[in-house]
């Protein structure tokens, strides 16, 4: 897991299940661009939650820490992008990193007094967060249209010419999240990734081992808000719609579901996870009521069943055939974000 | 010289008083102990030093410089590092990744060090995980290297523990009760382990309630009581001073190494 | 003076308002003392009460005080279907701080999205209790409104001190606060507590939204930020004191009231949000609180 050397190599039925995934991923990515329409769609959906999770399992997950406020960095991102290309007709890729610029500034002013709440508190904090901003979002509406939103934004492009159909933009959305995932795995595997597993398996012994605490935990927190105002940009230029409706608290309920099935603390867990949830046929579309009613019901009885995600099943599954020292290793590292989380 | 000075520090909760001006000087190279009953201030007298609390009053000085009040990660990272009395690993690790993330003040890589994945930062790890496996087998863990944290017996968790301090590279090791839950055998590998942490040049202070432990490896043992110093010197000094003896209430004979007077 | 005419119009509102934020607050310090736990579905109990009684009152034409009464004891039980369902599966299992907040947050929006399905997203509102007019003092009137939600919390305070005081439960209840272990030890049934407080939590969240609807509107998604204040109110009050956490109430609403008077309406969300967050940083322990 954290170096090579560390890990013991996984016998063959643990390392199927993951292959097989990963060419089920391939098929249907394949599929979709090939018949186009609404699998197209989805998958936009997915890659867009995958990145917004990614985010969310690095401070969850890897640190350990709680936030229940990453939707308002997804509407800084998200309405940034909408109105600085709408009413100013910025192009996207000057919006963009504008925006992510913004929650990342957003994420530092608010971080850094507010990590230093624990437990509840900073649960209330990060949620009152995410109200905040939704609010702003309904009240300014000379800039933010309110209830209404913003419709019409440009879809992704660059240089003056937009992505043609949905199809190139779902592939500049899976580059993105190839982007992301990448990132995520280089700061996991490495002196930074390091701190932060130590910040969520004990602040104190971090503490007395030389780990900034209070910094890393700053870092977590902006890195994660990075991820949620790029997913939230690109959510803008991909759905062509924002409104606070669409950055609610749903989001998160939403985005914590997609880690739990997907597995905390993996590179790859928000990938299977937002792939998952959002491949759930009924739960998509047309009823977006029930949707959130499913995932949030689901979300009830994951924790209450699974309470280490879904990936831990699966687990249960390959450790018969895994070494049990391997096994052993691999379910106690999904549990990070359950038990550090807890501090 | 000394390479940590205490001097007249007290700590209070409440109305308890739970480090009463405690001076005491730790020379380098050395093996020191804290010694004293339950509840005596031991633990206390450790958080100021490592810089868990504040001291209400006194000085504590580590290697020339005044570290009152500092932030513990800094204090760590002047090279004095502590370890708990209930073990803190990191559960979700193995062993050796709880080593490797204890390297941290090896390295200095930070967000952009990880994203570019430098050459120095691609060394700061490969030498993490070389560190890790060498202080490991140092502890006599390197069998273990693999398995959770959570997976090792109490005793290997407290060597982990030593082992995950060793790795931030101290000048001075704080250990706090290192011996609680080990059986004899090893208690008697902590023994000759603590004697190599001196021997890399390490100095230790530890708190112990093991006397034999105690008596064996200490060269100057602190005695508290009720948060005040009641004896200082040799081990043979401390067990000869009647209040030490009176303090520890006739309980034990601490010639005899009776280490269970707090069991 | 037509200014200080004003500031006391807005600060009287801001009581009558606080004294709801002190009824939710409570509730998050009955369940929190019973078990240690705070609901962050706490909402759904205040938007439910407004909800329900809406429904038995244009759906079945109960009139108001039946209506009330009934959906008073609907949500009562509802929050006991949720300690069963939700919570004490979690709790049995010692589950984290994190586990229990996200399982509380996503009972939160189920139950708004049943309340969307069941009752469309229209905001809805009761009629005043009483149409006698508003009272004047000076130049500053006092709607009837007002004085029913300070007639029923002022009520509602006392007989739950009584009921604290004096009754079995309320002693079994307050020991749980002080010591979970011990109580157990006693004898004390502890998870039928932690029942019992769920229903007794609801059952005054409902109360505060059956008040407040009359003097603005409830719909499924009020309940989030009538939590949030309902919290806040409570940390206010060094979270675990029900009386701390109705004064805490009172000064919420009076500093929201202010804060409408500064930045406009629209914004007193932000307003108390922004008062959770300074507050925390300040004070974490409360006002009347000590540090832990
Ligand atoms: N954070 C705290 N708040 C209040 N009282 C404390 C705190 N920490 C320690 N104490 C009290 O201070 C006294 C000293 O405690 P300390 O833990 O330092 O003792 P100790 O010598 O380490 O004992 P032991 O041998 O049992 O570990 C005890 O009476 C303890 O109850
Ligand atoms: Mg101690």
């Amino acid at each position: 897991m954290t170096s090579p050397a560390t890990t013991s190599p996984p016998s063959g039925r643990a390392r199927l299940a993951p292959a097989l995934l990963w060419a089920a991923g391939a098929a249907l990515v394949a599929y979709a661009f090939v018949a186009g329409g609404y699998l197209v769609t989805v998958l936009g959906f997915a890659a867009l939650y995958a990145i917004f999770v990614t985010g969310l399992n690095f401070f969850m997950g890897y640190t350990g820490q709680v936030s229940f406020g990453q939707n308002a960095f997804a509407a800084i991102g998200g309405y940034t992008s909408a109105v600085l290309t709408t009413a100013y007709n910025w192009p996207v890729f000057a919006a963009m990193p504008l925006g992510i610029g913004a929650a990342a500034l957003l994420a530092l002013a608010i971080g850094y007094p507010t990590l230093r709440l624990r437990g509840h508190y900073l649960a209330m904090a990060t949620l009152a967060l995410g109200m905040i901003v939704q609010e702003i979002a309904v009240q300014w509406d000379r800039v933010t249209m309110g209830y209404t939103g913003i419709a019409a934004i440009p879809p992704l492009g660059a240089f003056g010419r937009e992505l043609p159909n949905e199809r190139a933009q779902l592939a500049a959305l899976l580059a993105a999240l190839a982007l992301a995932v990448w990132v995520a795995s280089r700061l996991k595997h490495s002196r930074l990734g390091h701190a932060l597993a130590a910040i969520a398996g004990s602040e104190d012994a971090a503490r007395a081992l030389g780990i900034d605490v209070a910094r890393y935990k700053l870092i977590a927190f902006v890195v994660a808000a990075v991820y949620a105002a790029f997913a939230g940009s690109m959510f803008a230029h991909f759905v062509g719609f924002v409104s606070p409706e669409v950055f609610g608290l749903h989001m998160v309920v939403l985005g914590f579901t997609m880690l739990y099935v997907g597995g905390i603390g993996t590179v790859y867990g928000p990938l299977v996870g937002a792939l998952i949830i959002s491949l759930l046929p009924e739960t998509f579309r047309g009823f977006k009521e029930f949707q959130d009613l499913a995932y949030g019901a689901a979300l009830i009885v994951i924790l209450i069943y699974a309470p280490k995600g879904l990936a831990s099943l699966a687990r249960l599954w390959t450790r018969r055939g895994a070494a049990p020292d391997a096994a052993a290793a691999a379910t106690a590292g999904t549990s990070r974000g359950d038990a550090g989380a807890a501090r | 010289m000394s390479l940590l000075s205490i001097e007249g520090v007290t700590q209070r909760f409440g109305g308890l008083t739970a480090v009463d001006s405690v001076s005491c000087a730790i020379a380098p190279g050395t093996i020191s102990a804290i010694i004293g009953p339950n509840g005596a201030g031991k633990t206390t007298l450790f958080n100021l030093i490592s810089g868990f609390q504040k001291p209400v009053a006194g000085r504590i000085v580590f290697d020339g410089h005044d570290i009152t009040g500092m932030a513990p990660h800094r204090i760590a990272a002047r090279g004095l590092v502590r370890t708990f009395q209930l073990v803190q690993l990191f559960p979700d690790l193995t062993a050796a990744q709880n080593v490797e993330a204890g390297c941290h003040l090896r390295g200095s890589g930070g967000l952009w060090a990880a994203l570019a994945r430098t050459a120095s930062a691609r060394r700061e790890l490969a030498d993490a995980a070389a560190t890790a496996r060498e202080l490991l087998a140092f502890v006599g863990l390197q069998a273990r290297a693999d398995l959770p944290a959570t997976a090792l017996t109490y005793g290997q968790q407290r060597l982990l523990e030593v082992a995950r301090a060793l790795a931030a590279a101290p000048r001075l090791l704080l250990l706090d009760e290192p011996a609680a839950g080990l059986n004899a055998l090893e208690t008697d590998h902590l023994a000759r382990t603590l004697d190599a942490i001196v021997a890399r040049g390490v100095t230790v202070l530890l708190i112990e309630h093991d006397m034999s432990l105690v008596m064996r490896v200490a060269s100057r043992i602190v005695v508290l009581d009720f948060g005040r110093r009641i004896a200082e010197g040799t081990p043979e000094e401390v067990q000869r001073d009647p209040a030490v003896l009176e303090a520890y209430l006739g309980g034990v004979d601490l010639a005899a190494g009776g280490g269970s007077a707090h069991a | 003076m037509p200014e200080t005419t004003f500031l006391i119009q807005t600060l009287v509102s801001g009581v009558g308002t606080g004294f709801i934020y002190g009824l939710i607050g409570i509730g998050f310090c009955v369940i929190y003392n019973a078990s240690g736990i705070v609901n962050f579905a706490q909402g759904v109990f205040v938007m439910l009460g407004g909800m329900i009684t809406h429904a038995l009152l244009t759906r079945a034409g109960l009139p108001l005080p039946l209506a009330a009464l009934v959906a008073v004891v609907a949500v009562a039980l509802i929050g006991v279907v949720i300690e069963r369902a939700v919570v004490r599966p979690l709790w049995r299992r010692n589950a984290t701080m994190f586990v229990m907040i996200l399982a509380t947050l996503a009972a939160q929006i189920v139950i708004e999205r049943l309340t969307l399905l069941a009752a469309g997203d229209q905001p809805k509102t009761l009629p005043g209790f009483s149409d006698a007019a508003p009272l004047r003092i000076g130049g500053i009137a006092i709607g009837v409104q007002l004085l029913w939600i300070a007639g029923v919390s002022l009520l509602l305070v006392g007989a739950l001190a009584l009921f604290f005081a004096r009754t079995r439960t309320g002693r079994a209840m307050r020991a749980c606060a002080i010591n979970r272990e011990a109580a157990a030890l006693m004898g004390i049934p502890v998870a039928r507590m932690l029942g019992f407080s769920f229903a007794l939590s609801a059952g005054l969240g409902a109360v505060a939204g059956i008040l407040i609807t009359p003097t603005q509107y409830t719909a499924f998604n009020v309940g989030v930020p009538f939590a949030i204040s309902g919290f806040i109110a409570a940390i206010l009050g060094g979270f675990g004191s029900a009386l701390g956490a109705f004064a805490g109430g009172i000064m919420l609403g009076v500093a929201q009231a202010l804060a409408i008077v500064l930045f406009g309406a629209g914004f007193k969300n932000v307003a108390a949000l922004s008062i959770l967050l300074l507050f925390l940083l300040a004070r974490p322990a409360g006002l009347f609180g000590k540090a832990h």
